[in-house]
């Protein structure tokens, strides 16, 4: 059932590409904006690039979650999907799991052109960048699944996604900035465990309570 | 339906918080030591933690509260989780405002992002963004077990926004309550006791609160 669900949110994508061509034009938008407002030095932008990355990233993951549950808006798919004999924590993975594949491929393609169109260098151990980059994901997806399931059918949808999400996401925008700051210098894993130990353990704890709780969250 | 006051024991209770909340105050103001490197700045400890420590209540109050409305389904603690939701983020805003006044004149500057002003902060933001959800309308039952999920994930994040909060800066200086427990005993007893006075305050809020908040339930029933 959920190799289903998973299949379901991969063919509406597919199909629409809704998702990761907004998220992805939208960041091309902010690296625009952050290129033409930060005339620094190099320097400076360097040492700002890693927090740079993930508020970027941050703003196209309430845009690309917001819209993945807007679909179940649409002819009131959602109610029909839920009134399925089926375990709902399964829904929250399965779009935990798309939204995590969503949002991968969208930096994937977009880190190209944040470190090109900033003028930055690219991080010398991109694979590890890149790697840590998706284990963060998948926290920050767990998080923004489990919010936005929440305010999917609430008047203002859109404002309130942010709003609640923000905040709760705050521990992971701390330690994504340095995790992945602490790879583009080059430190030893040692320097920065205790950050991927709070990534691993939100992933943990809103993996299971999102799983437990989702049921509650979207019953009519 | 007998008005809130008119029960006696909520009278009784109203009477002992007004009085001890006067001798707090009294106390506080004229009694307690000086510290020297401190003056009149340290005074305002003694309304700082005793907030924090019942806006943090309140906050657990909300997650038992959410999780006893899932459990049981029984309204009456959604109407106590949204009564300590609210009081509980008057007290974090007091203590917003009360850190940065003590703050000015010791650490020289108005904001420092410690661990437990930046997890307040962010509790706080978090909760405008509760009551705007509650506010927003809907389906009232979803709304219900919707706000009890939102006020269980906001608790079980704090240690996770206070460890990362830690982690972030080791370099800031910690709040000097950690050092309460090895104060003198005029300003240890003093202390306590403003957290207990409070205490009592917060439950009797929480008490009047929750019991409006079912006023405003029946009245909506029978309109």
């Amino acid at each position: 059932m959920l190799f289903s669900l998973i299949k379901k949110e991969l063919m509406m994508e597919f199909r629409s590409k809704q998702i990761i061509l907004s998220m992805l034009f939208f960041g091309l938008a902010i690296i625009l904006i952050f290129a033409l407002s930060s005339n620094v030095s190099r320097v400076i932008l360097t040492n700002y690039a890693p927090g740079m990355f993930w508020l970027m990233n941050l703003f196209i993951i309430v845009l690309g979650v917001h819209r993945s549950f807007a679909y179940e808006k649409d002819f009131d798919a959602f109610s029909i999907l839920i009134s399925n004999p089926i375990d709902r924590g399964l829904i929250f993975i399965a779009k935990w799991v798309s939204g995590f594949l969503f949002i991968s491929v969208t930096q994937f393609v977009i880190f190209v052109p944040f470190f090109k169109l900033l003028l930055l260098e690219f991080p010398e151990n991109t694979l590890l960048f890149l790697s840590t980059t998706l284990f963060i994901n998948i926290a920050i997806m767990a998080v923004a699944n489990l919010i936005s399931g929440i305010v999917l059918r609430s008047k203002f949808s859109e404002i309130l996604l942010p709003l609640l999400l923000f905040p709760l996401l705050s521990p992971i925008a701390i330690a994504a900035t340095k995790i992945s700051n602490s790879v583009i210098s080059l430190q030893p894993f040692a320097m920065w465990n205790e950050w991927f130990l709070i990534i691993a353990s939100i992933i943990v704890i809103f993996g299971l309570a999102g799983y437990a709780l989702f049921d509650y969250v979207v019953e009519e | 339906m007998k008005l809130f006051f008119q029960n006696k024991k909520n009278l009784i209770l109203l009477i002992i918080v007004s009085i001890l909340f006067i001798v707090n105050l009294i106390n506080i103001i004229f009694f307690t030591p000086m510290i020297a490197d401190q003056h009149w700045a340290q005074k305002i400890f003694y309304v700082h933690v005793p907030s924090a420590w019942v806006g943090f209540l309140g906050y657990f109050i909300v997650m038992i509260s959410g999780f006893m409305l899932l459990i049981k389904n029984d309204i009456k603690w959604d109407d106590t989780a949204l009564a300590a939701a609210e009081i509980g983020t008057f007290f974090m805003a007091l203590v917003l405002i009360t850190g940065p006044i003590w703050a000015k004149p010791i650490w020289g500057t108005t904001w420092i992002w410690e661990p437990r002003l930046t997890t307040t902060l962010i509790l706080f933001l978090y909760y405008m963004g509760y009551f705007m959800f509650r506010s927003f309308g809907g389906n009232i039952e979803r709304i219900r077990r919707q706000a009890a999920v939102l006020g269980i994930i906001a608790f079980i994040n704090v240690p996770i926004i206070f460890l990362s909060v830690q982690f972030w800066d080791p370099e800031i200086q910690s709040h000097p309550q950690v050092e309460m427990a090895n104060q003198p005993p005029e300003i240890l007893y003093s202390f306590l006791f403003s957290l207990l006075v409070f205490t009592l305050m917060f439950i009797l809020m929480l008490k009047y609160k929750a019991y409006l908040i079912n006023l405003k339930n029946l009245l909506n029933e029978n309109v």
